[in-house]
Parts: structure tokens; C-alpha cells; sequence
């Protein structure tokens, strides 16, 4: 029994960290429509800057500054916020699939630098991180596990009330305004180019905190962390969740990589001796079934968004402002 | 939010928990979890050859008596899945040991978040990356870390030996641009400076790429002797070809994994005289060869993948240390018994049926074993690392052919560990 708890909290701490990568896609597809096919680079940027400023020093390598750990992890959040802001001035006029393709480029083009850059990022054999940060307090095992879950899930539950916040705001009205119609938002004196900006920049601070503790969870990133099948499963889970809805997005989150290990296990389990071999082929088949029945039969995903007009009227006397949207 | 996934996950338990009382019905059984890319043309064959390996001990009568039941997961080739799997494991179907996983990129994050905090000991064929050794060194493996799979430095020292006796004094270096590729420039480049063999450049080359023009031209500028190609046969294909026709020196060095007929035909033998290899060797033992035969008796060709004979020896060894340990024996205790099936002071035994049966026997008396395995007498270092003889080899017209065979004592004397 302990183990099974063991594993839930592993389990659950990776499904909770890229929960947080995808409530920061969730901002910038979402809500604001902008088709991001980098996810894997600005997870990556997260990643590889907080090991560089929380590591130890290696020899032949730069980095290693050995910063506190929060700071570490705000560097990372920073680091990725700062790739999207240049990506962003370059590529954010682009429209839709265009921008999708530009995007995608950034993403092989970082994963080709943290392949080849082995001063900075360790090159294709990654690079290994710091200890695990208070670790002499919880000790080893699951009570290291179940400290750091706690921690992941402080950090979702913040960016969730967050961007719960946010998207209830005029700002976030006004984000949902230039994703329908940009000229419109034009013609009450925004400025679309400015706002995407600030919201594509800010959803990638969400992956890159997430790509931050992905790597603090390891202790480890390599470029095998940040291949294009993370952009991948990031959309999946987004998708099936239901795209515009933060709870929809993480209970994606949950429902994708649930299906994603555990059919692996329960395949390794059930399926007869001579299709042991096949175990991994046959999982791939069932996830992409699973995607494309959702597209079929749901594409606006599980819990679709719910266009409330008046979400702050309607809430205003609470104290949170956010009860009316987790009432699902 | 909290509430749902907390909600989620107590229904997740209930059915696990439900599942593993269900199956558990067996009378004595040892479960092994096993690692691999699976999915992946070049992965299942070691997979498939870690299960021939358990059946031959489940032939030899089991561990302690008890049948082994090697769990397969597949890694993607994607560390998330594989730490995964790994995690559910150990946790879920409680192994006490992990064989795999390939790729170092998987094998590393498995080794440090799942291994070495629950004290199992993890058996790569695979995983080539120096990093391990490293991580090794400063204690942090724990001990809990075996490989059968030479280090690149075991292929870069003998690389280096081969290119000092062609007489070359000035190369370049191609090679392909991964973390094997990288380690071994990096690794050659030191036992080539340590030899006064200087290295013109050294280039990088992604796989898959329709041209290497302008890899070729940067290493043609130096004016070098000779190259050596530290490149796998698809990418090698097209750039030694570019080099040749460019006029680039015919005396060239190439790594293991150019040994092969592809490679050779996409050249042309006639402009492969000059050039020659390294390889990791079999060694000329009696207990290779056995591997071979019956490895060829079960599949119904030779083991002629990456990997085959050393996931053979990893399953084969984790599971004789698990004999050794006795039942019930922790993933600590199994990795201290490692050392009493690689003795090399202890009773030969081969590595089929017969030998596991005649170990299981010669530990139960207190006494230690020497295994013979398919990559011959594996004996691990301090840092879980393996020594392995190697050949120098060269094209003939119509394939390859051995040139000088370094023994094991002979290799081991090439290591410097720079």
C-alpha cells in the first residue's frame, strides 16, 4: 500500500508540474489565441536556466553560480518570459499557423543549442543539476516526494487563482476580444500587438516555471527533455481538457498522462506474454486513438470554455471574485 | 482544484490496490522490471534478448527456486515515460532490480530520481555516457549502478592507439552530434594530445542531413593527414563519400558503429583500402561463442544488433546477484552481490541454463562465481564501469575483416582515464 501512495505522489507531482505548463499555453492559446508550436523551447529555457543558476560549479562549463533555489527557479521563469519577448517581437505579427510554424522553429532551434553548446547546457549529455533543495529537512524517499508535491501544488494553485484572476478581468475580456476579432479591438483603441505580447510573454513565465521544477524534480535535463513530442503532449492534454478553461486544462492534464503511463503499466500487466514486446507500439495506437476520438467527438475538450459576459458582476460581493468559475 | 485531484487520486488507488491483490496469485514468483525503447526497431531486440536471458534462468530452475517474471515497460526514448515506468515499478509491482534503460538520457534521471532514493540497483546494457562515472565518483550512484557496455573511453583510448600506429600526426575529427558522438571527440581528442598527435578539427555532424558539404570543407581547410569518423552509417554515408570526392586524404579511422556492409556499399570498397576501425571484441573465450550459438538457436539468426550480447549479460547478472543474495534480499544487498558472481577468483560457470543451475549451486555452498558471459569475464570497477577487448579491423571487398586483436590487459593498460 505504501507504494501505491509512493507512486501516486510521484505520479502526481509530474502530472502537477505540467499541469503548469499547460495553464501557461492555456493563456496563450486559450484565451488569447496565439498558436504557440514552441512549447518544448520555453519549457527548455526554464529548465536549463534554473539548473545553470542553482547548480554547482562543473569544470569546463559555465554556469554553476549555486544560487538559492527560489531565485534559481525565478531565473528559470525569467529566462523562458525573456526568449518569449524577443521570439515575440519577431514572430507575434504573424498570424496562426504561421506563427505555429515560427514557433516550431524556435523550439528545433533550442533543442539544437542545448545539444551543441556543451560550455552551457552539458551538450547531448545533459546537464546535472544541484541537490535536491532542503533535502537534510525531509530526508530521502516519500517524505522528500510528498514535501515537493506540496510545493509543485502551491505553485499551480498560485498561477491558477492567477490566471482565474486575470481572465475574469477587463484584461482578460480584452484578451478573449483581439482572439475573436482583432480590428474590432482596434477600433476601441487597444493595442493588439502590445497586449499579445504581454500575454504570450506571460504564459511562457508559466511554462518556464514549470519547465523550472521539471528540472528540479530530475535533477537532470537533457535535450532528450525538450524534443518536440513535449510541444506534443503539452497541446493534448490542453486539448482534451477543454482550451479557454484552466480546470479543463488541468484535469487534461491529469486524464493525458494518466493515460499515458498507466496504459503502459496495465499493458505491461494484462497483455499475454507474446505481446510484452509490442506493449510500447500498442500504447502509442491507443493515445492517438484516444486524441482523435476527442477531436470527433469533443473537440471544444471536456470542459469547454464558458463565455460568461458578466463573470465579475455575477461574483461581485464574494471575497475570492473566482467562486463562480470552479463551480464545475 | 486540490479537491479533484485529490478526489482523482484516491479513486486511482482503490483500483490499483484492487488490481495487485488480483495478481498475485502465483506460488513463488521474482519479478524484474525491465526498461526499454520498445517501440523503438532498434530497442526491441534488447529487449527481446534480456527475456531470452530470464528464460534460460527460469530454465536453470529459477531464482531461488522461483520463477522470474521479467515486466517490460516501454521508455519512448522519452526520460519522462521512462522514470515513469521505472517509478511504477518499484513501486507498484515492487522489483528489486531495474534492467536498462538504452539511451543515458533516460538511464540518468531513472538512476537519480528512482534508484538510488528506494536502493535499487539499476543494470545498463546501454547507456555509454561519461557522466555516469562522474556521478559515480563522487559517491552519488551509491553503488546501485552496473553497466556491460564499455564507456566511450574504452573506445576512444583504443581509437587513439589505432590512429598513433597508422602513423598519423595530424587528423580531423567527425563525429556524430550526440551524447556518444561528443564524448568520444571530447575523449579522443585528450588520448591523441597525450600521443603528440595533433587534431586539426573537430566537426560535428547531425544525422540526417541531405548534404555535410559544409562540415567536409571545414575540415578539408586544415590540410589533415587523415580523418577519423566517429559517425553511424547513415550520416557517414553521404559525408565520407563528400569528403572522398572533394579530395580529402583516404587514410582514415573509423568507430564501431561504421563497421557494416551498408556503409561500405554506399562508399565503395575501392576507396576504403586505406581506412580502418575499432571495435569492441567479443573476447576469445569459449563462453561468446556459446552466447552466439544459442542465441542463434533461439531467434534463428546471429545477435547481430547493438547491445545484444551486453543486455544479456546485465539481465544475467543482475539476476545472479539476486541468486546470490538470497530471497528476500533488499536492492542494496543485491548490488553488494554483484561482486561475488564477477569474482574473478571464483568458480567459472557459463552463461546458459546449465550455468545459472551450477552458480545457484556453488553460491548456496558460501562460495563466489567468475561469469562468463557473452562479453566475456565482465568484471565492473569501483563506478559499476566494464573493460572490454577490442580489434582493429579493415574492408575487404566483400566486408570486413580483423586486423589486431587488443586483449582485455592490453586495453586496460590504454586507459588513462583522462
Amino acid at each position: 500500500m505504501i507504494g501505491v501512495l509512493s507512486y501516486l505522489v510521484f505520479f502526481a507531482t509530474m502530472a502537477s508540474i505540467l499541469a503548469i505548463a499547460v495553464l501557461g499555453l492555456n493563456l496563450q492559446w486559450g484565451n488569447t489565441g496565439l498558436f504557440n508550436g514552441g512549447v518544448a523551447a520555453f519549457f527548455g529555457m526554464g529548465a536549463y536556466v534554473t539548473l545553470i543558476l542553482g547548480g554547482l560549479p562543473q569544470p569546463d562549463r559555465l554556469g554553476g553560480f549555486a544560487l538559492p533555489y527560489l531565485l534559481a527557479l525565478l531565473g528559470g521563469g525569467a529566462g523562458a518570459g525573456l526568449l518569449a519577448w524577443v521570439v515575440g517581437r519577431c514572430t507575434l505579427h504573424l498570424r496562426h499557423d504561421y506563427l505555429a510554424i515560427a514557433t516550431f522553429g524556435i523550439a528545433i532551434t533550442f533543442e539544437n543549442v542545448a545539444r551543441n553548446a556543451s560550455w552551457l547546457t552539458g551538450g547531448a549529455q545533459g546537464l546535472r543539476g544541484f541537490e535536491k533543495p532542503l533535502q537534510d529537512t525531509f530526508g530521502a524517499g516519500l517524505s522528500y516526494n510528498a514535501g515537493f508535491l506540496a510545493f509543485v501544488l502551491c505553485v499551480l494553485a498560485l498561477v491558477y487563482l492567477f490566471l482565474e484572476r486575470l481572465v475574469a478581468s477587463p484584461f482578460g475580456r480584452l484578451l478573449r476580444g483581439i482572439r475573436e476579432d482583432e480590428t474590432a479591438a482596434r477600433s476601441l483603441g487597444k493595442a493588439p500587438a502590445r497586449i499579445r505580447l504581454t500575454a504570450f510573454v506571460t504564459g511562457a513565465v508559466i511554462l518556464g516555471l514549470s519547465g523550472g521544477l521539471f528540472a528540479t524534480f530530475y535533477g537532470f535535463v537533457s535535450p532528450q527533455d525538450v524534443l518536440p513530442i513535449l510541444t506534443f503532449q503539452i497541446w493534448a492534454m490542453l486539448i482534451v481538457g477543454g482550451s479557454g478553461n484552466n480546470l479543463g486544462a488541468i484535469i487534461g492534464t491529469v486524464l493525458v498522462w494518466a493515460a499515458w503511463t498507466l496504459s503502459g503499466w496495465a499493458l505491461s500487466r494484462f497483455a499475454p506474454l507474446d505481446m510484452q514486446l509490442y506493449t510500447g507500439s500498442i500504447q502509442y495506437i491507443l493515445i492517438g486513438s484516444v486524441i482523435v476520438a476527442m477531436l470527433f467527438w469533443r473537440p471544444q475538450g471536456l470542459f469547454p470554455e464558458r463565455l460568461l459576459i458578466s463573470r465579475p458582476a455575477r461574483s461581485r460581493g464574494t471575497t475570492s471574485g473566482q467562486t463562480g468559475s470552479t463551480d464545475t | 482544484m486540490t479537491t479533484t485531484l485529490k478526489t482523482f487520486g484516491a479513486g486511482l488507488a482503490l483500483g490499483l490496490s484492487a488490481l495487485a491483490s488480483g495478481a498475485a496469485a502465483q506460488s513463488c514468483e521474482v519479478k524484474i522490471g525491465g526498461i526499454f525503447p520498445t517501440s523503438v526497431d532498434w530497442g526491441r531486440p534488447i529487449a527481446e534478448t534480456a527475456k531470452f536471458a530470464v528464460d534460460q534462468v527460469n530454465a536453470g530452475g529459477g531464482i531461488n527456486g522461483c520463477t522470474v517474471d521479467l515486466l517490460l515497460r516501454d521508455s519512448q526514448s522519452d526520460p519522462k515515460v521512462g522514470v515513469d515506468a521505472a517509478k511504477a515499478l518499484v513501486d507498484l509491482d515492487g522489483v528489486k532490480v531495474l534492467l536498462g534503460a538504452v539511451g543515458s538520457g533516460v538511464s540518468m534521471p531513472i538512476l537519480t530520481t528512482v534508484a538510488v532514493p528506494a536502493g535499487i540497483p539499476e543494470f545498463s546494457c546501454c547507456s555509454a555516457a561519461t557522466a555516469f562515472t562522474a556521478l559515480a565518483e563522487e559517491g552519488k550512484s551509491k553503488g546501485l549502478w552496473f553497466r556491460t557496455y564499455p564507456t566511450t573511453d574504452v573506445q576512444a583510448a583504443v581509437t587513439a592507439k589505432i590512429v598513433a600506429d597508422q602513423g598519423l600526426e595530424k587528423v580531423a575529427i567527425f563525429y556524430k552530434n550526440d551524447d556518444w558522438g561528443q564524448d568520444y571527440a571530447k575523449l579522443l581528442a585528450g588520448y591523441l594530445d597525450q600521443m603528440g598527435v595533433t587534431v586539426t578539427e573537430s566537426v560535428a555532424a547531425n544525422a540526417a542531413q541531405p548534404s555535410y558539404r559544409a562540415e567536409v570543407t571545414t575540415a578539408l581547410a586544415t590540410a589533415p593527414d587523415g580523418i577519423v569518423g566517429l559517425l553511424y552509417p547513415t550520416e557517414a554515408s553521404v559525408l565520407i563519400r563528400e569528403w572522398i570526392s572533394l579530395g580529402g586524404s583516404q587514410k582514415m579511422v573509423f568507430s564501431n558503429s561504421l563497421r557494416s556492409d551498408e556503409f561500405r556499399e554506399a562508399v565503395g570498397d575501392k576507396y576504403l583500402t586505406q581506412a580502418v576501425g575499432m571495435d569492441n571484441a567479443a573476447p576469445r573465450v569459449a563462453s561468446a561463442d556459446a552466447f552466439v550459438a544459442s542465441y542463434t538457436e533461439n531467434f534463428g539468426s546471429g545477435p547481430n544488433g547493438p547491445g545484444l550480447p551486453n543486455s544479456y549479460d546485465a539481465a544475467m547478472i543482475a539476476m545472479l546477484a539476486m541468486q546470490a543474495a538470497g530471497p528476500d534480499a533488499s536492492g542494496a544487498d543485491i548490488a553488494a552481490a554483484v561482486a561475488k558472481v564477477t569474482d574473478p577468483a571464483g568458480t567459472p560457470v557459463t552463461a546458459d541454463a546449465d550455468g545459472f543451475a551450477k552458480a545457484a549451486e556453488v553460491l548456496s555452498a558460501g562460495d563466489t562465481v567468475m561469469y562468463q558471459g557473452a562479453t566475456g569475464n565482465v568484471v565492473f570497477d569501483a563506478n559499476g564501469d566494464v573493460a572490454a577487448p577490442a580489434v582493429m579491423w579493415k574492408f575487404t571487398e566483400t566486408g570486413t575483416e580483423e586486423v589486431t586483436y587488443f586483449t582485455m590487459e592490453d586495453v586496460r593498460s590504454m586507459l588513462t582515464g583522462n
